[in-house]
């Protein structure tokens, strides 16, 4: 089943074509990666999900239920992380956390339950201080804290991880792997590896519309090549090989000890029979995957 | 209702936090103490000045002084406590566009209506209770000095003033739906506000106008009666009214 989808989304702003028919599907209990320029329009679907944004044209559905703008009853399956949120300062993340219990009807011992555990799973449970004097990274913090509070459906993370440090990246990264099983991720961002390290699913957007999106396996599988790659110790074994296996090509941008070959030159088992007959140090042989930087690159071009 | 009142609660505590609450308190109270003080100490000035005045040619004769000066310096000064109300509330819907804050509020599933609702409630609680502090305050001092009861029709009159500053608010909160800054909601405040103020100019449609309610000195004081106000009472009771549901409605279709 889909949590999302969205259909033939267009929007304008004055002759600004920002969308120009946004199609996507987001299945259940995906974690969903949404990468684009910026300026690509990610920030606006999103607007338009929650019914923050009038569409042109085009329909959205959030667990089946058509997307309306203004008054959204949808929203209440989905948690929601602006790309810069911004909270009450004159209250404390507890009192905030309640406040954002209050007004989605949550059963009082409901909150202070779930405050503890995500103040303690975002790190904030010691912060005692007006949300006022906090930094961009601990509003990021309090912000998935709030938009995970009443157990979503649906999370939607406007670049969660833009203002962290690598420890409170890989905190926030490990939250959102951790709530697969009850809720579907949706998240943008420019940060390919984090990308590559939590997402089932992507989609690039570009512009104004999908240029690539699926399964990240089914994807890369696609535009698997047929290329292996061999990463040697030492230069003189490089030599060896290039001697006994001259279609061995170096590439360009790469270490100059890496060497490539296609399957239809050379035989993989050929290949590791003569380094281990040789007993060549090498670092690593691998098949080559594409990476999500190189299919990005590929798409937007 | 319960997100209501839990809109409302973060309403309140705003205002005490930002402390406006204490503020506009220190204002109101002084505004209240000042009526009496001023209205008492009128002939020991006025003495102090006759022997200057003396010299200059002008006599004093023996000044009176009863809970009328009183009151006649409260409806003067009242509009300078709206007016600070009004300075220091002028932000309370531009804040949030501005910063953002609503957006979470909102996604949340938290009712559009309930915003204006809150907003709507916490203005007027607090216009309610400054008001008659001030009132109060004044009262129970003219009581204390003189005797209240040569002024006449004083809690209508009250209620008149009252009502006055609860159409300003409706005119702040509807214009705080289609603003962007505060200094944007003042001014169309404001405007609105200085163009009835003309309006009042024209003596055929003065006594319909919702600034007729200021003039509850000449009630008080026994120059009008209070079938004068009726009409003014009935039009600025319906009129702030539509004002507030109509703010509703624009809320529900503003882009936040
Ligand atoms: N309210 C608006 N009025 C006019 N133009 C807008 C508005 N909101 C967005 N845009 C334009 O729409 C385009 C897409 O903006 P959007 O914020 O969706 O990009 P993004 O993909 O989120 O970029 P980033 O990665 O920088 O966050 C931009 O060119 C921006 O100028
Ligand atoms: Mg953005």
């Amino acid at each position: 089943m889909e949590v999302l989808s969205i259909d033939n989304l267009c929007k304008s702003f004055g002759d600004k074509e920002v969308l120009k028919g946004v199609t996507l599907k987001v299945p259940e209990n995906s974690i969903f990666g949404f990468i684009g320029k910026n300026g690509a329009g990610k920030t606006t679907t999103m607007k338009h999900i929650l019914g923050l944004m009038k569409g042109d044209e085009g329909e959205i559905k959030v667990m089946n239920e058509k997307v309306v703008y203004g008054q959204t009853a949808t929203n209440r399956f989905i948690g929601y992380l602006p790309d810069v949120p911004e909270f009450y300062g004159f209250m404390n993340a507890r009192e905030y956390l309640s406040f954002c219990g209050e007004i989605t009807g949550m059963e009082k011992k409901n909150i202070n339950e779930r405050s503890e555990k995500l103040l303690c799973a975002v790190g904030l449970d010691k912060e005692k201080h007006r949300i006022r004097g906090y930094s961009r990274g601990m509003k990021q913090r309090l912000g998935i804290a709030q938009a995970l509070l009443n157990s979503p459906k649906l999370l939607i993370c406007d670049e969660p991880t833009s203002a962290l440090d690598p420890v409170g990246r890989k905190e926030i990264l490990d939250i959102l792997m951790s709530v697969r099983d009850k809720t579907t991720v949706l998240f943008s961002t420019h940060i390919l590896a984090d990308v590559e390290r939590i997402c089932t699913d992507i989609a690039f957007l570009d512009e104004g519309s999908i240029k690539l999106s699926g399964k990240i396996a089914d994807i890369k599988g696609k535009y698997r090549s047929n290329e292996y790659m061999i990463e040697t110790e030492d230069e003189a074994s490089r030599k060896v090989l290039l001697q006994k296996f001259d279609k061995l090509k170096e590439e360009k941008g790469q270490l100059e000890s890496v060497l490539l070959f296609k399957e239809t030159d050379y035989d993989i088992h050929t290949v590791l029979a003569f380094v281990a007959e040789k007993k060549l140090p090498v670092i690593k042989i691998e098949r080559v995957e594409p990476s999500l930087e190189n299919l990005f690159l590929e798409v937007v071009h | 209702m319960r997100t209501l009142i839990a809109f409302t609660k973060k309403e309140y505590m705003e205002q005490v936090r930002s402390r406006k609450l204490l503020v506009l308190g220190i204002i109101f109270l002084i505004l209240g103490l000042m009526n009496p003080l001023v209205a008492k100490l009128m002939p020991k000035i006025m003495e102090g000045m006759a022997d200057q005045l003396a010299e200059s040619g002008l006599t004093v004769g023996e000044i009176k002084v009863t809970a009328l000066n009183s009151w006649e310096q409260f409806f003067k000064n009242i509009s300078t406590g709206l007016i600070a109300f009004v300075l220091l509330e002028s932000g309370l819907f531009t804040r949030e566009y501005q910063s953002g804050t609503l957006v979470l509020s909102l996604t949340k599933g938290l009712k559009r209506y309930k915003v204006v609702l809150a907003k709507i409630f916490v203005l007027l609680t607090l216009w309610t209770a400054f008001f008659w502090m001030t009132f109060i305050i004044t009262y129970v001092y003219n009581d204390f000095y003189w005797d209240n009861s040569e002024a006449s029709h004083l809690l209508f009159s009250g209620i008149c003033w009252w009502l006055f500053g609860a159409w300003v608010i409706s005119i702040m909160v509807l214009v705080s739906t289609v603003s962007k800054s505060g200094s944007s909601v003042l001014l169309g405040t404001g405007g609105i506000v200085f163009f009835i103020y003309l309006l009042g100019m024209i003596p055929k449609v003065e006594k319909y106008l919702e600034i007729k309610l200021t003039e509850g000195l000449k009630l008080v004081n026994g120059q009008s009666v209070v079938s004068d106000y009726v009409p003014a009472l009935i039009i600025t009771l319906i009129v702030s009214d539509v004002f507030f549901i109509a703010s509703i409605f624009i809320f529900n279709k503003k882009s936040i």
